[in-house]
C-alpha cells in the first residue's frame, strides 16, 4: 500500500506539468496582457494631454518600439513560450512566484496576505458542516419518511437548489440593508485597529455571520444526504439485523454498529477539504467584499494580473491533486477491508 | 416504439412522488409558458380593432403609425394608441397584453428617475430596473434565455460526454489512461476563469457561451458514464452478445447504452439547474450574454448595487428560488423513481 502512496504522489508531477503548461498558453496566447495595459495608459495619458501638439501618431502609438521591445524584456515576453515556460517553472519550483504585473508586489506575499482569511472561513465552515450535518443525517435515517424528515429534506433541497453567492444577496437585502443588524460587507469594520481583543472578537464574529450562512448552504446538502442514506444503509445490513435480533436496543445496534461503518464514506470527502479550505469560493467572497484568495484570484483574472493568476492555479491545483490523495487515504485508515494496489 | 414495462413503472413511482410531480408540471408550465411569452408580456398589442378592420401585431412585421391614423412612420406605441383610442371614442380598441412592455424598451417618466418600485397603475408589476426597463418582462424574457441556454448546454455536453465516456469504458487500456490524465488535468483548470478570459476577448453570444462551457465542462458527465458503461461491459449480456459475434458499436448502441439510460436520467434536473446557476453568475460577473440581454444575472448585478431598490432583488431571487427548488424537486423524484432503494425500519 506504501507503494501505492509514492506511485500517486510521483503521479503528481506529470498531472501537475500538464496543468502548468495549459495555465501558461492560457495566458500567454490571450491579447490584453501588461504591455497592451501600459500601452492603453499611455494613450489615455496623452489624451488628457490633450493639446493640439498631440501628433496622429502618439495617439494611435504612444510609445516607440525601444520602450516596447524594453517591456517587453521586462516582462519576459522577449524570450520564445518554451524558454520563459521553463524558467517560471524553475522559479516556481524554487517557490518563487513572480512579481505582480499591476501592484508589482511579490506574487507570494499577497497569496500569504490572503491565506488566514480563507482558512478562517474555510474552518469555520468546515466545522459548521460536519457538526451540522452528521447529527441531521443521524436523526432523519432514524426518523425516516417521518414529518420531521420531510420538513428538513424540503428545507436542505431548497438551500441546495440556491447558489450560496444567491443566498448571500438575499442575506444583504434582507438583514443588511432592510433591518440593519448586519454590516453590508467586509471582513471587519472601520476602526478595527482601535478596538479591544474582546471588542474585536465580536466585530469580526458579527461580520463573518452572513459570508459563513452563505458558505455553509451549499456544503450542507450533500454531507447530510451522504449521512443519511449510508446509515440507512447499513441499517439494513444483516449485521444489525442480527444485533437486534439478539436482543440490543435500537439505539446500541445504531450508536455501536450501525454509525461507524457509516462514518467510512463522510471520511472519504476529508482530503478534498485542504483544496475547499484555502481556495474559497470568489462569487460569495465578492458578493460581501472579503478580500479572500477567491477574490485575488478573480480580480487578477479580470486586471489580466497574470503571475497571480498562475500562481492561485499553481497553489490550488497542488492542493486539489494533494487533496484527493490525502482522501484515498483517508479511506485507507478507516476502512481495514480497502486495499489499493 | 414501445415503452417496457420497466419503464412504466418508473414513471407510475414518478407521478406517485406527488412533490417532484407537481414541481415538473410547474416547470413544464413555465417552459411552455415561456416560449409563448410575446402573448404576456410585449409591448405590442394583441388585437387591433381599427375602422372595422382587425390586426394582430404580436408576431410578424412592425405596423408603423400611419396605419391606425397617427402621425409616425415608426413601429406604433400601442399603449398610447389605446388611450388615443379611447379617448376618441370611435368603437376602435386595442387589446394589450397583462403586461404591456418589451424586456428593452425604457418606459422613462418625466418626474420619475428609475428604478420605479411596482405600481399597478402604470402596469409596472415589479417595478422597472436602473434604466426603466419593466422588471417582469426582463424576468420572462431572461427565463427564457436561460432555460433554454441551459436545455442546448444540456443536449451539447451529454453528447460530448456520453460519446466520450461509452469509449473510455468500453475500450479501456491506453486510451482510457490517456483520457484519465487529460480529464484530470482539464478538471483542475478552473472553467469560470477561462471564460472570463475568453469572453473579454471576444463578446461572446448565445452559442459561442455554450461551447466554451461544453469545452471547459464535459469532464463531469464524461466520468459518470465511464464508469457506468465499465461497470455494465463487465455484465454477462455483453459476454453473450460478444460470443454471438455482435460488433463493437452494436454491443455499445444496442446493449450498453440502453442500460445506461436510466443513470443519465437522473443527472439530467441537476444539469439543467447547474446551467441555469452558471450562466447567472456569468451574468452577475458581467461576462455572460451581452447586454442589453435580459438577464437574471444582470438583475441581480442592480440589485447588489442599489440596495434601496429592493424589489430588484427580491423578485430576481424569488423567480431563482421557485426555478431552482422545482428543478431540484423533479430531480430528487427522477432519482427514486429511477433508482429506489428499499430500506429496512425497525418497529
Amino acid at each position: 500500500m506504501t507503494a501505492y502512496f509514492i506511485r500517486r504522489f510521483l503521479l503528481i508531477v506529470p498531472t501537475f506539468l500538464g496543468i502548468t503548461i495549459l495555465i501558461f498558453v492560457i495566458t500567454r496566447f490571450v491579447p490584453g496582457g501588461p504591455i497592451e495595459r501600459i500601452i492603453a495608459q499611455a494613450q489615455q495619458q496623452a489624451l488628457e494631454g490633450g493639446s493640439a501638439a498631440v501628433s496622429e501618431t502618439v495617439q494611435r502609438q504612444p510609445l516607440s518600439d525601444d520602450q516596447i521591445e524594453l517591456l517587453k524584456k521586462y516582462y519576459g515576453f522577449d524570450k520564445p513560450v518554451l524558454v520563459s515556460y521553463v524558467s517560471w517553472l524553475g522559479k516556481l519550483v524554487r517557490g518563487d512566484l513572480g512579481i505582480s504585473t499591476r501592484y508589482y508586489d511579490p506574487v507570494w506575499a499577497m497569496i500569504r496576505e490572503r491565506i488566514p482569511i480563507s482558512l478562517y472561513f474555510g474552518l469555520l465552515t468546515l466545522i459548521a458542516t460536519y457538526g451540522v450535518c452528521i447529527p441531521l443525517g443521524i436523526a432523519k435515517a432514524i426518523r425516516h419518511k417521518s414529518a420531521f424528515d420531510d420538513a428538513s429534506s424540503v428545507l436542505v433541497f431548497v438551500g441546495y437548489a440556491i447558489p450560496g453567492w444567491v443566498a448571500g444577496i438575499l442575506m444583504i437585502l434582507v438583514f443588511a440593508s432592510h433591518w440593519e443588524i448586519f454590516p453590508l460587507g467586509e471582513l471587519v469594520g472601520e476602526n478595527f485597529d482601535t478596538m479591544s481583543l474582546w471588542e474585536k472578537a465580536l466585530d469580526l464574529a458579527w461580520h463573518s455571520m452572513l459570508p459563513l450562512t452563505a458558505y455553509l448552504i451549499g456544503a450542507f446538502s450533500f454531507m447530510t444526504f451522504l449521512m443519511k442514506n449510508t446509515l440507512m444503509d447499513n441499517l439494513a445490513a444483516d449485521y444489525v439485523r442480527t444485533a437486534m435480533a439478539k436482543g440490543l436496543t435500537f439505539r446500541r445496534a445504531v450508536f455501536g454498529h450501525a454509525l461507524r461503518n457509516s462514518m467510512i464514506p463522510i471520511a472519504t470527502t476529508f482530503g478534498n477539504n485542504i483544496s475547499v479550505i484555502l481556495s474559497g469560493s470568489f462569487l460569495v467572497e465578492k458578493v460581501f467584499n472579503i478580500d479572500g484568495m477567491g477574490l485575488l484570484g478573480y480580480e487578477s483574472v479580470v486586471e489580466r494580473d497574470y503571475p497571480v493568476v498562475m500562481g492561485v492555479l499553481a497553489i490550488s491545483s497542488i492542493l486539489f491533486l494533494v487533496g484527493n490523495i490525502l482522501s484515498d487515504m483517508c479511506v485507507a485508515a478507516v476502512d481495514p477491508r480497502v486495499k489499493f494496489e | 416504439m414501445t415503452i417496457s414495462p420497466l419503464t412504466i413503472k418508473k414513471l407510475k413511482r414518478f407521478h406517485a412522488i406527488k412533490r417532484g410531480y407537481y414541481a415538473f408540471v410547474l416547470l413544464v408550465a413555465m417552459i411552455l409558458g415561456c416560449l409563448g411569452a410575446e402573448l404576456l408580456v410585449s409591448n405590442r398589442a394583441l388585437i387591433v380593432c381599427y375602422q372595422g378592420h382587425w390586426y394582430f401585431p404580436t408576431y410578424g412585421d412592425i405596423i408603423p403609425g400611419k396605419a391606425f391614423g397617427l402621425a409616425y412612420d415608426y413601429e406604433t406605441n400601442y399603449r398610447d394608441l389605446d388611450e388615443h383610442f379611447k379617448a376618441q371614442k370611435a368603437g376602435n380598441w386595442v387589446l394589450l397584453p397583462p403586461v404591456p412592455y418589451s424586456a428593452f424598451e425604457n418606459d422613462l417618466q418625466q418626474d420619475i428617475l428609475p428604478p420605479e418600485p411596482p405600481t399597478i397603475l402604470r402596469r409596472h408589476y415589479l417595478g422597472t430596473d436602473t434604466s426603466g426597463r419593466d422588471v417582469l418582462a426582463r424576468l420572462v424574457y431572461g427565463f427564457r434565455i436561460a432555460i433554454l441556454f441551459s436545455l442546448g448546454l444540456l443536449v451539447t455536453t451529454y453528447a460530448v460526454g456520453i460519446s466520450i465516456g461509452c469509449a473510455m469504458g468500453y475500450f479501456g487500456g491506453w486510451f482510457d489512461i490517456l483520457l484519465q490524465r487529460i480529464i484530470e488535468i482539464w478538471s483542475t483548470v478552473p472553467f469560470l476563469y477561462v471564460v472570463i478570459i475568453i469572453s473579454s476577448i471576444v463578446v461572446p453570444n448565445f452559442w459561442w457561451l455554450i461551447a466554451i462551457m461544453v469545452i471547459f465542462g464535459w469532464m463531469g458527465v464524461t466520468w459518470t458514464i465511464r464508469t457506468v458503461t465499465y461497470k455494465e461491459k463487465a455484465r454477462d449480456y455483453v459476454l453473450a452478445a460478444k460470443a454471438l459475434g455482435a460488433s463493437d458499436l452494436r454491443i455499445i448502441f444496442r446493449h450498453i447504452l440502453p442500460n445506461t439510460v436510466s443513470v443519465i436520467v437522473t443527472y439530467i434536473p441537476f444539469s439543467i439547474s447547474g446551467g441555469i446557476v452558471a450562466l447567472t453568475s456569468l451574468d452577475y460577473l458581467g461576462f455572460g450574454l451581452p447586454p442589453p440581454t435580459p438577464s437574471w444575472g444582470e438583475l441581480l448585478q442592480q440589485a447588489w448595487a442599489n440596495f434601496s431598490a429592493w424589489w430588484l432583488g427580491f423578485s430576481v431571487i424569488a423567480a431563482m428560488v421557485v426555478t431552482l427548488v422545482a428543478v431540484t424537486f423533479v430531480g430528487e423524484a427522477v432519482r427514486e423513481a429511477f433508482d429506489p432503494k428499499m430500506h429496512t425500519v425497525y418497529e
